[in-house]
């Protein structure tokens, strides 16, 4: 963790340190291809005790809790912790390979993407013995998910566990969303227009749109449901529809979710079907096109999934109709994939057996997902077995065209040919065994769902089931022993082992060289090169000290001499902070919740002046820092005394508690320390970036987040109209009988205004160079923000205290304090920021036109709480 | 980068529309005609957030295509909310 340039020098791979400190996204696709591997292992182990189970009516190993874990942790792992980041560990990969850049847009970030979705998976893991993990099913339906109905000491801690794992899950999965969409528009080969980039990172830059916005609205249902865990806010215990809204939020994001899963698949398809028929795809233009068309569609069609809740006719007819409607680009898809084999010359290599075969029961998934789709049809079929086989049918086509992804890369990757005896041979079980599986569910689809009593009739189709499940797993430990025999194997193979390749992975050595390519990738002759990189690299940002996460952009001139960086510890330590945190939340009680984050608030402030004191020199503002966090300190003591007892409440604090302390402390730390860290990511200057290309690279980052963030506070907002609309508009605060903080909610109004002039005027000094106006303006702001919390603060004490009017008091309150408590959580996370934006300025940085980007970067996320404020002041203080 | 001149115009409209919002409901207007000064409210509030995304974000500086992401994030809201809402009525 030294700032030595050499500390950010990769190790060699036989060394562990390699892996926990690399930032190269090949050695980050490796691991997350290796993690999702050990989560099929896991999930697909729960998946055989579920077909156990099922060997006899009633029940063979498992008793109703064991069943309902088993059954709710399969799910959970499968769609969230295996599909996805499988997919992304060849995305990692490839991506950068095809496009031609030397690695993602912000590299740390992608790091710091995979650690926390790793540690989610071990927060999972730890949740099965605290009791027991979550038992309500994978899509996690209201009430079963409230800690009021789900009342039992035993399933509460390790239910509340998983919720927060899947947090962290969708945590990882909006970083690596951002990062992948700047890297693809920002960084690609010369030439290279976004119509001609290869098909599976058309297929990855599609996926990680959905993701972006779907993902975020599941992040608001996850928020709500914590809070339900932790303060007993009443969202989804409401009888006042609080069941339907989380249906709705849940499937706003789900069904988008389908298509996340399958995208990637579709890609490779496409990839594998082109290598291994010889020819381009057919109708490769409207291919994409079906592609765009679909990830719009695929939101506004989640109330599919609903036709038994109570919502009402004309809408299910709408979503009918909009569920059929998407069917039809998945046709086109689908013949122009057929008619591309029809029309070429195949080879039946392995990878092209697994695409088959995924497009074969993608094709029994899709067309048995239609009668799903059809009102009249779907209230016979919902909660049946029909739906786990359909499902399975759709989700896991996607799993088997990605193993067919791995054959297809396995040699690129690791420069050796796979056994392709072994690798057939691992189809037909495979294959054979999958269909042995699941065709059965279909005919005894009315054996209820979730359920392990069935009808003594279908005992033979449930055995044939659990027999082919058997099969299905066996066929791994063939893939298992082929690839890691293949890696040690003497055949060797050149940079395109295959006949037919057109993307520029294949063009570079096998494996890929560090840097990726031997100079800079072109299209711009009509054809690929490699140009001179010293005549075409430019210069370099420093990522995270620089625009990415904040602090100094390195000198253009000095840094384009210097290479870029691979190595950084903080990710890692990052998000094993969140995993603390995450294992103190799940168990923490309610009244000491929030004291964690505020005893973090001094060490912050504290380690903010030791760090920039180490990095810029010590300065009158790192003593500041350092002075202000001990009578900080002291009054957190004090106040916790008034709420707890200082001895009493320290000596009551479960040990819960105590880890969330530290957990949060070292989540501090080490943020600054990655904010402080300097790490040089060259910039690409000779690259396509339409339509962004007066965009840098970090403020298109900033704007993506901002997109997604959009989505949160959208779903937040939308959560308490569709609530008070059902309750009763005019109703609503009549029947909380309090009345509405107008007068604190206007001053705030101003308040917020009132920064944003100020943070925008700090921009415009900082490009004059005018060093004291800046950091005048940088404190204006931050001391609005204070004055806006104080106001905040004192609100909410009148209304908690004195009227007695709590998070569980009604839906009313429960929806005002958390809406307002996550903006107040926006504006407590910027005033951080500005901590360290003043720091820095103080000691002469972000000075002129370029080195001020970092304050506007800022600026566009404080001028987006602005913005989130203008709806909330009329949303809760005057309507 | 606009003048310091337009940002401080742009900073008083905002404290003005923001009064505008408050006065509606302080001096009961908004309790005699609830519908129409509710979408009076509403539409000074978007105004207001567009005149913060456009100047002091800068976005009328940005290509279009920045406007289209923060666009796609306020259809996708509004799919959501009304879609869900309009599901119960």
């Amino acid at each position: 963790m030294t700032e030595s340039a050499d500390s950010h020098h990769l190790p060699p791979k036989s060394t562990v340190k390699r892996w926990l400190v690399t930032t190269d996204h090949k050695d980050i696709g490796v691991l997350y291809i290796l993690t999702s591997i050990f989560t099929l292992v896991l999930a697909g182990t729960l998946a055989l005790l579920i077909r156990a189970q099922m060997w006899t009516s009633g029940g063979l190993i498992l008793n109703g809790l064991g069943y309902n874990q088993v059954v709710s942790a399969h799910g959970l792992l499968m769609v969230f912790w295996f599909l996805s980041p499988f997919a992304f560990g060849l995305a990692n990969y490839f991506v950068p390979l095809q496009i031609g850049a030397d690695d993602l847009a912000f590299p740390r970030l992608n790091a710091l993407s995979y650690w926390v979705y790793l540690f989610s998976i071990v927060l999972f893991g730890v949740s099965f013995f605290q009791g027991a993990t979550f038992s309500g099913g994978w899509t996690m339906y209201a009430p079963l998910n409230v800690p009021t109905v789900d009342a039992s000491s035993v399933t509460q801690i390790g239910g509340f566990a998983a919720i927060l794992a899947l947090t962290m899950f969708v945590t990882s999965v909006t970083l690596g969303s951002v990062n992948f969409l700047t890297t693809i528009y920002r960084q690609r080969a010369k030439g290279l227009r976004m119509r001609d980039i290869p098909l599976f990172s058309i297929s990855i830059l599609l996926t990680v749109w959905m993701m972006l916005f779907a993902f975020a609205a599941l992040l608001a249902a996850l928020v709500i449901l914590s809070a339900e865990h932790l303060i007993g806010t009443v969202y989804f215990a409401s009888d006042s529809g609080g069941s339907v809204l989380w249906t709705h939020l849940w499937w706003f994001f789900g069904h988008p979710e389908v298509y996340i899963v399958f995208f990637p698949a579709l890609g490779l398809l496409g990839e594998i079907v082109q290598t291994f028929s010889g020819r381009r795809l057919v109708g490769r233009k409207w291919f994409v096109i079906a592609l765009a068309l679909v990830a719009i569609q695929s939101f506004i069609v989640w109330m599919h999934h609903m036709f038994l809740t109570t919502i009402n006719l004309p809408i299910k007819t709408v979503f009918m109709v909009t569920t059929i409607g998407i069917s039809l680009p998945f046709d086109l898809m689908v013949f122009a994939l057929i008619y591309t084999m029809v029309k070429g010359r195949i080879r039946w290599k392995t990878p092209f057996l697994f695409a088959l075969g995924a497009l074969v029961i993608f094709i029994i998934g899709g067309i048995t997902g239609v009668f799903l789709g059809a009102i009249l049809l779907d209230y016979s079929f919902r909660g049946t077995y029909w739906v786990t086989a359909h499902f399975h049918y759709a989700m896991a086509s996607a799993a088997v065209a990605i193993i067919g992804g791995i054959y297809y890369w396995f040699p690129k990757i690791t420069g050796k040919m796979y056994n392709e005896f072994l690798g057939k041979a691992h189809f037909v079980a495979a294959f054979v065994g999958f269909n042995m599986l699941y065709f059965p569910m279909f005919v005894v689809w009315e054996t209820p769902r979730r359920v392990f009593v069935y009808d003594t009739g279908l005992t033979l189709w449930h055995r044939v089931a659990t027999l082919g499940a058997a099969i299905f797993a066996a066929s791994f430990l063939l893939m298992f022993y082929n690839l890691v025999k293949s890696m040690y194997s003497d055949r060797d193979v050149t940079d395109s082992p295959w006949a037919y390749t057109g993307s520029m992975e294949w063009a570079v050595s096998s494996p890929p060289p560090e840097e990726n390519f031997p100079g800079t990738p072109s299209y711009a002759s009509g054809s690929l090169e490699f140009l001179d990189r010293s005549a075409t690299d430019g210069g370099a940002v420093a990522d995270g000290d620089a625009a990415t996460d904040g602090g100094a952009v390195a000198d253009a001139t000095t840094a384009a001499a210097q290479p870029a960086d691979h190595a950084s510890w903080w990710p890692f330590l990052i998000g094993f902070s969140t995993l603390l945190t995450g294992i103190g939340l799940s168990g923490i009680s309610g009244p000491y919740f929030v004291w964690p984050f505020l005893f973090t608030l001094p060490v912050f402030i504290a380690y903010l002046g030791i760090k920039g004191a180490q990095h810029d020199g010590f300065a009158l503002i790192h003593g500041a820092y350092l002075t202000a966090s001990f009578p900080l300190l002291a009054l957190l003591l004090v106040l916790f005394d008034a709420d707890h007892g200082f001895m009493t409440g320290l000596g009551e604090a479960s040990n819960y508690f105590y880890i969330t302390i530290v957990g949060t402390v070292l989540g501090a730390m080490t943020l600054i320390g990655m904010g402080y860290e300097s790490f040089n990511v060259p910039e690409p200057k000779l690259a396509e970036q339409w339509p962004f290309g007066e965009v840098e690279s970090t403020k298109l980052g900033m704007w993506t987040f901002i997109g997604s963030d959009i989505i949160l506070f959208g779903a937040l907002i939308g959560s308490y109209v569709f609530a008070r609309f059902n309750f009763g508009w005019h109703e609503w605060w009549e029947a909380a009988e309090v009345h509405k903080a107008t007068w604190p909610g206007l001053a705030n109004t101003y308040i917020l205004l009132a920064s944003s002039f100020t943070i925008v005027l700090a921009l415009v000094y900082a490009k004059r160079q005018d060093k004291r106006k800046t950091l005048g303006f940088l404190s204006l702001t931050f001391v609005g923000a204070s004055v806006f919390m104080l106001n905040k603060s004192i609100e909410w004490i009148e209304l908690f205290w004195h009227e007695g009017w709590t998070f569980n008091t009604d839906l009313m309150a429960s929806t005002y304090y958390l809406t307002t408590g996550m903006h107040a959580a926006h504006v407590l996370v910027g005033m951080l920021i500005m901590l360290f934006l003043i720091a820095r300025t103080y000691t002469g940085a972000y000075m002129g036109e370029e080195e001020s980007q970092t304050i506007e970067y800022f600026g566009l996320y404080w001028h987006f709480v602005d913005i989130v404020w203008l709806f909330l002041f009329p949303v809760f203080y005057i309507l | 980068m606009a003048s310091i001149k337009t940002y401080t115009t742009i900073f008083g409209v905002l404290m003005a529309f923001s009064t505008v919002q408050f006065v509606f409901e302080f001096s009961g207007l908004l309790e005699d005609n609830y519908g129409p000064i509710m979408a009076v409210i509403l539409v000074l509030s978007v105004l207001k957030a567009m005149a913060v995304a456009g100047w002091y974000m800068h976005i009328i500086e940005e290509p279009r295509s920045i406007t289209y992401i923060a666009l796609a994030g306020v259809l996708g809201v509004i799919a959501l909310t009304v879609g869900a809402t309009y599901s119960i009525s």
